[in-house]
């Protein structure tokens, strides 16, 4: 039987889009666009990995009618799922994109509460799932209930089981789930400095947290600089990537794009690609994904078609 | 068409040694008649249903329960259940599995659910499940032709 991608996603989340012109707060708005779709970070790179072309497992835990809106999304998608269901509800989360004032305004819920049996029984199907993976991505927060180091024993799970593992998080979790040195990292740098203590601002700071990071065995990782450039630290060197001004103009919404990137990225290492080719296409997924409201991008051929628009920079 | 054009590819599962409480749980839950058991491979190796559950409880009754006047009163299958509740799963599922396979046609797969009276069936490859194929389905799929 073929090995397959798994997504972990502890916390899923119901999206909702409102497009809303000219948005601010204390006044009432009726959108002139709405976009519903399951989500959460690990769904969102299982769903962007199908239109990538390639298949994955999603897992994680689900409650109440958001829980079953989300399986019955991911069903109709014809996506493999493996989700616990606890009580409570699922998240709904929303976005208020501004198309007029190019700002994207958004409410995130907490999540269920996950009591002890059903973390248990997750692991349960965790392991059992990572005997046919070929490649674990985690992502997302942890919802109430599951310990900061979830991330850390699921990491050292697959590590015990020889499976590359990607890690999108923040918090006290992502700290954790560090000392268990995932293959790629994709972390929001600002946090790291205020944890690790790093002097913060310049571009040489950015490059010596990173290094820090690749040091303790990290191969691969992601940090955003400047809203939607990114630095790659790689096993080849550290690159920054920037987009055309044209395409950053036609920007619609950032929901999801450093999902799409993980997404990308993952299939760019799974097809062997070489560093620089690799980085383009995590990028031009990313890029693609903020070209319209609908969360996930419209097929390679156009994350392919807008690969020439990056700029990728070796630094060091 | 085929049966993997038609499946669920939910791998929602039990292994023998979880209890039937956790089975119960785990059917609420996710709203489901029945659940693959499978073992640390993902090999289905087993099948519980809601019948098995009751069975477990009442098994001298289980085939009678067509017919309401045979069931005892409630105080009693309370306590069977809670007592029942305990034992492992692999004592109770049906271990001779009705599994698909994800190449099957959706004429097969009529057939063989119709034949054996089933809702739910795991769809499996080399043995491992990959999805289950419901009742529901199948039936949503003739009425959208």
């Amino acid at each position: 039987m073929e090995k397959t991608i798994m997504t972990v996603t502890m916390n899923p989340a119901v999206d909702i889009q409102y497009v809303v012109p000219e948005f601010m707060p204390g006044r009432w708005f009726r959108a002139s666009e709405v976009d519903r779709s399951a989500g959460g970070k690990g769904i969102n790179v299982s769903i962007i990995l199908q239109q990538l072309g390639y298949e994955s497992a999603a897992m994680g835990f689900l409650a109440g009618f958001s829980g079953e809106y989300i399986r019955d999304t991911l069903r109709r998608l014809k996506l493999t799922t493996n989700f616990v269901n606890v009580i409570g509800e699922s998240r709904t989360d929303i976005y208020v994109v501004d198309e007029v004032g190019h700002m994207e305004t958004g409410i995130a819920e907490p999540g269920p509460y996950v009591p002890e049996e059903a973390l248990g029984r997750f692991m349960k199907n965790f392991e059992r799932m990572l005997s046919r993976a070929r490649l674990v991505y985690i992502g997302g927060s942890l919802p109430p209930g599951v310990p900061q180091d979830a991330y850390k024993d699921l990491i050292l799970r697959c590590k015990a089981a020889r499976v590359p593992v990607f890690l999108d998080a923040s918090g006290p979790s992502l700290t954790s789930a560090l000392e268990a040195c995932p293959m790629a990292v994709k972390f929001d740098h600002r946090f790291l400095f205020s944890t690790l203590g790093y002097p913060m601002g310049s571009i040489d700071d950015i490059l010596n947290l990173v290094s820090g990071i690749h040091d303790n065995g990290v191969e691969w990782s992601v940090t955003t600089y400047r809203m939607v450039g990114n630095i790659f630290y790689t096993p080849q060197g550290i690159y920054m990537v920037d987009i055309a001004r044209e395409e950053r103009e036609q920007m619609v919404s950032l929901l999801a794009i450093g999902d799409a990137l993980m997404a990308g990225l993952i299939v760019a290492i799974l097809e062997g690609m070489d560093v620089e080719r690799a980085i383009r296409f995590a990028q031009a997924c990313s890029l693609e994904d903020t070209l319209h409201v609908k969360k996930g991008i419209r097929g390679r051929q156009m994350v392919e078609a807008l690969m020439p628009k990056i700029t990728v920079e070796k630094l060091r | 068409m085929l049966v993997e054009d038609l499946m669920d590819r939910d791998l929602t599962s039990l292994s023998e040694d979880a209890t039937l409480m956790d089975a119960i749980e785990v059917l609420s839950r996710h709203r489901i008649p029945g659940i693959p058991i499978v073992d640390d491979d993902g090999r289905v190796i087993g099948f519980l249903s809601e019948k098995d559950i009751v069975r477990a409880a009442l098994p001298g009754y289980v085939d009678l329960l067509e017919d309401p006047s045979y069931v005892p009163d409630m105080g009693q299958f309370m306590m069977r259940m809670r007592r029942a509740s305990k034992d492992k799963v692999g004592r109770h599922m049906t271990k001779e599995v009705v599994c698909l396979k994800a190449s099957d046609s959706d004429f097969h797969a009529a057939l063989i659910m119709i034949k054996k009276n089933l809702k739910r069936v795991p769809v499996v490859e080399d043995g491992i499940l990959v999805g289950v194929l419901n009742r529901a389905d199948i039936i949503e799929h003739l009425m959208s032709e």
